[in-house]
């Protein structure tokens, strides 16, 4: 390391090494800037001074310098090292590793350069070169603990746990008796922890169980040691020791719903699937009933029993659940109950109960059975519970009214407007659910959820730059939007995204996606630093934890809306790319002189439009990059701030295959993504891939509407397709004709008849009926009036149940409007179209789509009475050009001042 | 007094800022490892027995299987192509079937 310098020189250069590891940048660059002048050629020296830029954000210099360095000194591990570093800090991975590679070949035993390739190793999940790596460096130290911890770590990975505990019991064996230090017991501790839960990993129970009483007094965290121990005590079957523990777990933390699960399971009371038997039941009564007159304040022990119990318990023990929070005011009830509207009968008890509780209150201001009065608000929340509850059964109108009701009671509360929105929302009239989210969010300017949740709304409503400018509001001064970008708001981005798609506006639509997957690479990126940092802290148990979930990173469900939404953006850019320069001058070229004067007046208007307001963002950036210190932090300017130039990609498919394979990758559990990738490789003509994708939807749910539409489609294309000529067509053929006799759907069938049978199972499900109707169409396109007329007969039964208040019918708006898409565009019957619009609008008359008689598209609806009764118009929220300009804001606010207690 | 109360928040604001920024600085600080007692390690790392060389072994007999099955190169071509794939992923895939290349690709469309 700069042995060629003169003693002066060198020290030089280890000031350079030593202010580079202590992040003193500047005095590096000095120091280099001293040597250089000497010795301008020393390439050590040069590569020095440009990893020390590449901190600087002099980038570009760099790399000149790095390069330059290596160039001069092309066998200095040095200048190979420094160069992988710099490749690191640009993400180039495998670049850097092979320039770590090289470097080892020169110095094969330096201590920094293993050390570097190791977080690579780890980086990349390269599990057995970690291991190697990380073997040659505790070879190499074994006096250092954190090759001990590393070379452990690393194992555990690599799969070899039993090795992993040999190396930290061989590790322990370097410790003094009274080892820990006062200063090290949490890191000890830690170590400990960790090694009990890899023993029981290993399956050795006894073992890690003795393990964790022998060294209790050097364990910490006393949480985490209990729960180790049941769990251990469990597995091991000791149920008695294990009772005991989970309850005093409990004392501990009441709410938690792992330890109830656990008591259950070590009494002999517990389900994977919660059907229990009557006896059953009356045990887990009797337990939670001894339970709940220990933990009186936990509402968890009060909850659970709802789970279980059936019929007229339940309906008794939810009465009794129900009332105090109604009294409270807890607007969250509903939310607590909702997952019990997914067991058969609880929504009708439930019903009826609340049901009972509103007439009662509303006549004698107590509830049933009782004396006591009860304050004017229970009924106010009793009505907000009620409207909640028809909006999940979907009978929207009683739910509107419901929660009318309760708005004219109190008109203060802001979670009425917000529940109103929703459930406009589900109801269709995606406008009217914006302007009362709008309402609430006016109530309190200081709630950032709200001013989230009217956001939200907006965005569904296509009400972008609306959205953008109540957004901004919560974001810091001078970042307006970015903020939100900085920050990784993925659900923004989202729904932005998704708002522009439906506009048809695919540039910003690619845009916002995009950033979402670069969120993930970033936080992908984030993992780096601990590779390191967990092993001296030993917090070891955490950092396992992290790897596995980086592992799966990308099956976290915005990732895939993400990656879904930009692959759906590219096959449409791949089906209807935009219109060419040529295609315009040629459309240009059939005007009148005039005329083309006049278009080229306008494409200067615009063009100079654009420059400006480009200039304009630009001026904004550069302004925000002064912060409150004074110091000048400038920002990189976005060069695609509208996504233009995604879309002139060149190859929208290959582009679009790169998301489709993390998504196969990361979620191939979800329908959505074989869906998508039977569109992508049917486009791109690849046989095979289409049939794996039809293999994936047929093997997750073959009865699927849209399994069967790319099952029949995709034979029905290599049924047209050409005798195989080429040896490529000959080997794709032989795997079809291998194939076919595996999908059980087509058994010595026409496609005629698989459809048919098809039909045969599902002909009282509308989605089922569409999609058949849709493949005759496709078989044989002369039956297109058969397959309409066969839609149009299909019906909207009433669903049996015992409910007295209106009727449910089966049918959803979302599948509804899919119906409509596919008579209008499929199937192209615009007449048919419009009388199953005219008939839907009967179905769901608060759909805008549909534009029903309530809707915000008619005179009659919640919106325009909304409009009706406000005092004034905001002018903060006027959009030029949008047709919500005129939503009130503040209206309601104004009368609310003359409001007493 | 509202000069104050704004150098107060101004105050706050940086000072918060200054520790966010320091905390995440320190997560990539220079540190020394620590020392263990020479003479327990030499004890320590003679227990550490290389069971390595079995596995590697029986990697290579492995290896060697393969690299004797006969295939044709046209078909790593094709399969590399139409399924997208590296051709080393092709071929090895071909080679565990024995070259036969229908069965390859069945396997591959699992």
């Amino acid at each position: 390391m700069g042995a060629s310098l003169p003693p002066k020189e060198a020290n030089l250069f280890k000031l350079i090494v030593k202010s580079y590891e202590t992040k003193q940048y500047k005095k590096g660059l000095k120091a280099a800037d001293a040597i250089l002048k000497k010795f301008p050629d020393h390439g050590e020296t040069l590569s020095m001074k440009g990893l020390t830029l590449n901190c600087m954000d002099r980038k570009s210099e760099a790399y000149e310098l790095v390069r330059q360095g290596l160039k001069n000194d092309l066998k200095s591990h040095v200048c190979w090292h420094v160069y992988g570093l710099l490749y690191r800090s640009d993400r180039e991975y495998r670049e850097a590793i092979k320039c770590y590679r090289n470097a080892l070949r020169i110095d094969p035993d330096n201590i920094e350069i293993l050390r570097d390739l190791s977080l690579l190793q780890a980086q990349m999940r390269d599990l057995s070169g970690f291991v190697e790596t990380r073997q040659q460096l505790l070879t190499l130290k074994p006096n250092h603990r954190m090759n001990w911890i590393g070379f452990s770590v690393a194992h555990h990975l690599n799969s070899n746990s039993f090795k992993a505990v040999e190396i930290l019991e061989a590790y322990e064996g370097t410790l003094d008796e009274d080892h820990p230090p006062e200063n090290e017991r949490c890191e000890h501790g830690e170590m400990l922890l960790y090694k009990i839960s890899l023993l029981e990993e290993c399956g050795f129970l006894e073992r890690a169980l003795e393990e964790l009483h022998k060294k209790e007094s050097k364990i910490v965290d006393k949480l985490v040691y209990k729960e180790q121990e049941v769990s251990l005590l469990v597995k091991l079957g000791h149920l008695d020791e294990g009772e005991a523990l989970y309850r005093a777990l409990l004392s501990m933390n009441p709410d938690n719903y792992r330890y109830y699960e656990g008591l259950q399971k070590c009494v002999g009371l517990y389900l994977e699937d919660g059907q229990y038997s009557p006896d059953q039941i009356d045990r887990l009564d009797s337990l939670y009933k001894t339970l709940v007159q220990q933990y009186k304040w936990s509402s968890a022990v009060k909850r659970i029993p709802l789970d279980f119990l059936q019929g007229g318990q339940f309906r008794e023990a939810a009465d009794s659940y129900i009332r105090p929070l109604l009294t409270k005011g807890v607007p969250s009830l509903f939310s607590d109950l909702s997952s019990l509207y997914n067991h058969p009968g609880k929504a009708d008890i439930l019903e009826q109960l609340i049901l009972e509780l509103e007439h009662s209150i509303r006549m004698s201001g107590h509830y049933p059975g009782r004396t006591d009065k009860e304050p004017p608000s229970t009924l106010m929340w009793t009505l907000f519970l009620l409207a909640q509850h028809y909006d999940r059964r979907g009978q929207y109108e009683i739910a509107l009214s419901k929660i009318d009701e309760a708005i004219e009671h109190t008109p203060t509360v802001i979670d009425l407007y917000s529940v109103k929105s929703r459930i406009l929302k589900h109801a269709g009239d995606l406008v009217a659910a914006a302007a009362f989210a709008d309402e609430a969010r006016c109530m309190d300017l200081a709630d950032r959820y709200v001013n989230s949740e009217c956001v939200k709304r907006m965005l569904q409503a296509d009400q972008v730059a609306l959205a953008e400018k109540t957004a901004v509001l919560f974001t810091k001064d001078g970042d307006q939007h970015n903020n939100l970008h900085d920050m990784q708001c993925m659900w923004y981005e989202l729904a932005s995204g998704e708002s522009y798609f439906r506009q048809g506006d695919l540039g910003r639509a690619l845009k916002k996606f995009l950033a979402v997957e670069k969120h993930y690479a970033d936080i992908t990126e984030d993992q780096f630093d601990f590779h390191s940092y967990c092993l001296r802290k030993m917090t070891l148990r955490t950092y396992v934890e992290m790897l596995k979930f980086q592992d799966q990173l990308h099956s976290h469900a915005y990732f895939h809306k993400a990656a879904a939404g930009a692959i759906r953006c590219y096959i449409k850019l791949h089906d209807s790319p935009p219109k060419s320069t040529a295609e315009e001058d040629d459309n240009m070229s059939k005007l009148l002189p005039s005329q083309k004067k006049k278009m080229r007046q306008k494409q200067r208007k615009a063009e100079a439009r654009a420059k400006k307001e480009a200039e304009e963002k630009n001026e904004e950036s550069s302004a925000s990059g002064v912060s409150k210190s004074g110091k000048r932090h400038v920002k990189p300017v976005d060069p695609d701030p509208n996504g233009e130039k995604l879309l002139q990609v060149e190859d929208p498919l290959s582009e679009a295959t790169k998301y489709l394979k993390l998504l196969q990758k990361n979620s191939p559990d979800s329908l959505e993504t074989h869906l998508l990738s039977f569109e992508l490789y049917t486009r791109k003509q690849k046989i095979l891939l289409a049939l794996q994708a039809v293999k994936q939807l047929l093997r997750l749910d073959a009865e699927h509407p849209d399994s069967h539409r790319c099952l029949i489609k995709f034979f029905h294309k290599v049924g047209s397709m050409n005798a195989p000529v080429t040896d490529s067509e000959k080997l794709i053929w032989s795997v079809l004709e291998a194939e076919r006799p595996t999908i059980s759907q087509l058994h010595e069938k026409s496609l005629f008849e698989a459809n048919n049978s098809f039909l045969e199972k599902h002909k009282d499900s509308l989605m089922h009926r569409a999609a058949f109707a849709e493949i005759l169409h496709i078989l044989d396109s002369n039956r297109k009036s058969e397959a309409v007329k066969f839609v149009e007969d299909s019906t909207n039964n009433i669903v049996p149940r015992n409910g007295a208040l209106g009727p449910i019918r089966e049918w959803n708006l979302t599948d509804c409007i899919a119906v409509h898409k596919l008579l209008e565009t499929v199937l192209a019957d615009q007449d048919a179209g419009l009388r199953w619009k005219v008939r839907c609008a009967e179905y769901f008359p608060y759909s805008t789509y549909f534009e029903g008689c309530h809707s915000s598209a008619s005179p009659n609806s919640a919106f325009s009475q909304l409009r009706k009764n406000s005092e004034n118009e905001s002018l903060n929220h006027s959009v030029d050009g949008q047709n919500v300009g005129s939503i009130t804001s503040n209206g309601k606010l104004e009368a609310f001042k003359d409001l007493t207690i | 007094m509202e000069g104050a109360d704004e150098g107060i928040e101004r105050v706050v604001d940086s000072k918060d800022l200054q520790q966010q920024s320091k905390a995440f600085d320190k997560l990539t600080d220079r540190v020394e490892d620590r020392q263990l007692d020479s003479s327990r390690v030499q004890e320590a790392m003679a227990s550490i027995a290389a069971s390595a060389e079995a596995d590697w072994q029986a990697m290579r007999m492995r290896e060697k299987e393969l690299a004797a099955v006969k295939i044709n190169a046209a078909d790593v071509d094709i399969i590399a192509n139409e399924l997208e794939l590296d051709k080393k992923v092709a071929e090895r895939t071909l080679r565990e079937h024995k070259g036969d290349a229908v069965a390859a690709i069945r396997h591959l469309l699992r």
